[in-house]
């Protein structure tokens, strides 16, 4: 693929990232918003794919989409007192944060300005193999963790839900 | 795509990060500033996968993502209920009403 | 074997503290006086055999206890055997003895009865340990210590308001004093570098460490303090008003002891006096006029115990004027002497007042009668303080008229000739007193029918009256030193110059004023004409003055309220508004900041978020430009 081209559709991906990722932002009705978030989090899988790593790839798509956004999803669709749009969707703080999100990417960019890094990449394997492997052996500690994390998560998310009889 | 430098990628990253710093700074909804949460993370996914790809490529940075997306999975739920939660005392999400600690 | 001094002022301490702890209540306070009269008796008998031991006109040091070095000064305990001290211990020991038998009557039966036998306990140990000690500190120590008991004392029956007040105002007066000795005890300390009598006088003097001008300055300084404590001019108003306490206290302290704590330390000083003629001068100038103004306003007063008070007021500064004119010897003879008669006068008063109930003279009259060894002991003791042969006060009196006459001083026959005024101004106020209680007839019911006190309480006066009548044989032959007494205090002194004729005539010139003031005094109440009515017939004008105490009194309640109190709320507006102010504005401050700084508590997490989004960037931005690498210049692993 000639480079014009990899500008070109690197560009257009980095659009299809950012764009959504504003309206999530600015959306005055919060179910459209989280709807643009799952177009963003579509573009991101994409992404992930073109640096090569598939199986987060579809790890992106089948959790965070799958799973994550439908909860949201279905949390503001079926309870609806809190799905109900609100009058002012931002706050009084609107110029100070774009003042501090300015200056923070400001800062970001600055430091990452005249950074002679290698353009050629390193062979990396993306493959399911490969994470099963990590998974499985050097890294089977911070597996198990992570599982009990969920199961703690989900045990704690039943608890402050659930509804008191009477309610 | 092998021509597109490292820092690109890093700069895209910055960008989905400080655009979802803003929305958490900004929205009234609590789920709102959730969605802003989000962004930030998977902005540093990006970030991590980026620099596997270009500088390492050890299995340690794919791992690491997958458990920052178990985490973020876990901290949805979570976060939810409590807003479930508050908004059964408080009757509103508008997070600019919930301020019993001030003062 | 040698005395142990030191024991001396602390088995009356011991005394008050069995008294205080077990003996304030009934039935056990009965046995407090015993304590404390068994504690004095030893202590008097230890006294006794100490003046034996000691070599006329040389001391030496007992106990030396060294408690404290700070830099060069020393603080020691310690006690100074020499015979002054020696014979102010005997003189105290024996008088307070004395009024502590009397006291067991006098107070039979007084709410607090233990009470005042411990604060009696405590006074005598405080003055024997100021007569003995050897540095100035310790004395300064003791001095406080009489002052403190001196208030108890005088506030004994606390409820009631004159009392207290009197007590106060004694506290507060020889405050300027004790001041002014504070000042000039640590003047000398540091030019000196010690407190020490005996080093001061050896090594100190001689050496020449202290200029004239510092002597003199710590000699008056230290005078000061004998002023308020003596009741000189113008400390003297504490000790009229003093009066307010029981009539043995009176005796003991504002007669024969405290108030001659100040006399004793001019005597104890008196080389820093030698050495400094300005300051000798002063004392002298004080101690003529004293003595002059209390005589005068004796002559005014009916109460009799402000008689006896304003009396021992003149006396005092008969006193001062002795040591001021050189006569050592001559004002400490005085000083025993009258601490026999005048203690005696006291207790007489008391006597009476137990009798008839009252103070004031114009409601007694014929308690001679009635009160015959009252009468008697009490014609004595006025025979002594008028000065008339053999009674002790003649010998005494004598001494000091010629030390004054043959003084170098300048203006001494003018001294001398103020000392002869108070001769006969003294002789006719105690005479008034006298007549006007004794004799005649009972001008009230309560004086009908008055009878003599108990024995316990005419016994001391019995003894006391003797000491009176013979105490003059002291001159002579003293006691257990075997000399005479101006042999055993001060052997150096020059002899006393002057021919025999001009020696009787002074004695001639003393004993005819002293009798023509009692002569007065007889016509006078011949003709009935002694009380306060026509005293101010006869002396228009002047008797109210003296009644009113020559306005001194009004004088300093002039100035306390007028400028002194106008002062003090001037200071006390100070204190509430500026001071409080600033404490109260710190308050204020604080809270106003709080309230400012509260505002950042908002409540609201987003708002947290972009105050510390601004603090990471703010703090990335300094990192930056120090010029922190951020990990960021990596170099790719192949």
């Amino acid at each position: 693929m000639s480079p014009t081209l990899q500008y070109a559709a690197f560009f257009t991906l980095a659009a299809l990232i950012l764009i959504p990722a504003l309206f999530v932002v600015v959306s005055r009705n919060i179910v459209r918003a989280a709807l643009w978030l799952c177009a963003c989090l579509v573009s991101v899988a994409v992404l992930f794919l073109v640096l090569g790593a598939e199986f987060l790839a579809a790890i992106q798509v089948l959790l965070y989409i799958g799973g994550i956004m439908v909860l949201l999803l279905f949390a503001l669709l079926m309870t609806r007192r809190i799905g109900e749009p609100d009058v002012r969707v931002v706050n009084r703080q609107v110029g100070w944060a774009l003042l501090g999100c300015a200056a923070l990417a400001s800062v970001l960019f600055w430091m990452l300005r005249g950074e002679r890094w290698p353009v050629a990449r390193v062979a990396a394997d993306g493959s399911p193999a490969a994470m099963a492997d990590a998974l499985l052996r050097p890294f089977v500690l911070p597996f198990e963790v992570a599982s009990l994390l969920l199961l703690a998560a989900m045990i704690a998310a039943i608890v402050i839900a659930r509804q008191e009889p009477g309610e | 795509m092998n021509a597109i430098p490292l820092t690109w990628y890093l700069m895209l990253a910055a960008l989905l990060f400080v655009i979802g710093l803003f929305g958490v700074l900004t929205r009234r909804h609590a789920i709102g500033a959730l969605l802003g949460v989000e962004l930030m993370l998977n902005a540093v996914n990006i970030n991590l996968l980026a620099f596997w790809r270009h500088l390492h490529g050890t299995a340690s940075a794919q791992v690491f993502v997958l458990i920052i997306i178990t985490v973020a999975a876990a901290e949805a739920a979570v976060g939810l209920a409590l807003i479930l939660n508050v908004y059964r005392v408080f009757h509103t999400v508008d997070v600019d009403e919930i301020n019993l600690m001030k003062g | 074997m040698t005395v142990p001094v030191w024991l001396i002022p602390l088995l009356p301490l011991a005394a008050f503290a069995v008294i205080g702890l077990l003996c304030l209540r009934p039935p056990r306070e009965k046995a407090a006086p015993y304590l404390l009269i068994l504690a004095l008796a030893a202590s008097l008998g230890l006294s006794l055999f100490a003046l034996r031991q000691i070599p006329p006109g040389s001391g030496h040091e007992g106990l030396v206890y060294r408690w404290m070095v700070v830099g060069d000064l020393q603080f020691e305990l310690g006690v100074l055997i020499d015979p002054l001290s020696g014979l102010m211990l005997a003189v105290v020991c024996l008088v307070s003895l004395l009024i502590q038998i009397y006291s067991i009557g006098y107070m039979k039966g007084e709410v607090g009865y233990g009470r005042y036998f411990a604060y009696m306990s405590l006074f005598t140990c405080s003055m024997l340990g100021l007569v003995a000690a050897n540095n100035l500190l310790l004395t300064y120590f003791f001095w406080e210590l009489v002052g403190l008991c001196s208030y108890l004392l005088i506030g004994f029956w606390y409820r009631r308001p004159a009392a207290a007040s009197a007590a106060k105002k004694a506290f507060v007066v020889t405050r300027f004093g004790d001041v002014g000795l504070l000042i000039g005890i640590l003047l000398v300390a540091q030019r000196a570098g010690t407190f020490n009598y005996l080093q001061l006088q050896w090594e100190v003097l001689p050496a020449g460490v202290l200029g004239a001008g510092v002597t003199t300055a710590a000699a008056l300084l230290i005078f000061s303090g004998a002023v308020g404590k003596s009741a000189q001019f113008p400390l003297h108003v504490w000790l009229p008003d003093a009066m307010e306490g029981p009539t043995p206290v009176s005796a003991l302290i504002h007669a024969a002891t405290m108030v001659a704590a100040g006399v004793f330390l001019v005597a104890r000083t008196y080389f820093l006096f030698a050495a400094a003629p300005a300051a000798l001068l002063v004392v002298a100038i004080i101690g003529a006029l004293t003595a002059l103004m209390a005589a005068a306003i004796a002559i005014g007063q009916d109460d009799i115990k402000r008689i006896l008070a304003y009396s021992t007021i003149s006396q005092l500064g008969y006193m001062m004027l002795a040591l001021g004119v050189g006569g050592y010897v001559a004002g400490l003879f005085h000083l025993t002497t009258h601490a026999f008669f005048k203690a005696l006068l006291f207790l007489c008063a008391g006597s009476v007042i137990h009798a008839v109930h009252t103070n004031n003279i114009a409601q007694m009259g014929g308690l001679h009668s009635r009160m015959r060894l009252t009468s008697i002991t009490c014609l004595a003791g006025a025979l002594a303080l008028a000065g008339i042969f053999p009674f002790a006060g003649f010998w005494s009196k004598d001494e000091i008229l010629a030390a004054v006459f043959h003084s170098t001083l300048p203006g001494h026959y003018v001294l001398y000739g103020v000392a002869l005024a108070v001769v006969f101004l003294t002789a006719f106020y105690m005479f008034r007193l006298w007549f006007l209680t004794f004799a005649g007839s009972p001008r009230t019911d309560v004086a009908k029918h008055a009878h003599e006190s108990p024995a316990v309480m005419t016994g001391p006066l019995l003894i006391l009256g003797l000491l009176a009548v013979v105490g003059g044989a002291l001159l002579l032959r003293f006691p257990p030193a075997a000399v005479g007494l101006s042999t055993f205090l001060a052997p150096n002194a020059a002899a006393e110059g002057g021919s025999s004729a001009v020696k009787y005539g002074l004695i001639a010139a003393s004993l005819l004023v002293a009798l023509a003031g009692i002569g007065v005094a007889w016509r006078g109440h011949r003709r009935q004409a002694l009380h306060a009515e026509s005293l101010a017939r006869s002396l228009p004008g002047l008797y109210e003055s003296f009644r009113r105490r020559l306005y001194i009194d009004d004088a300093y309640e002039f100035f306390v309220l007028r400028i002194l109190l106008v002062g003090s709320r001037l200071a006390a507006w100070f204190d509430r508004h500026v001071v409080n102010g600033m404490v109260d504005g710190v308050a204020w401050l604080t809270g106003r900041m709080g309230v400012g700084l509260r505002r950042v508590q908002t409540g609201q997490a987003q708002f947290y978020v972009i105050v510390i989004l601004f603090a990471v960037l703010a703090a990335l931005i300094v990192m930056a430009a120090a010029g922190y690498p951020f990990g960021l210049r990596m170099v790719a692993r192949p």
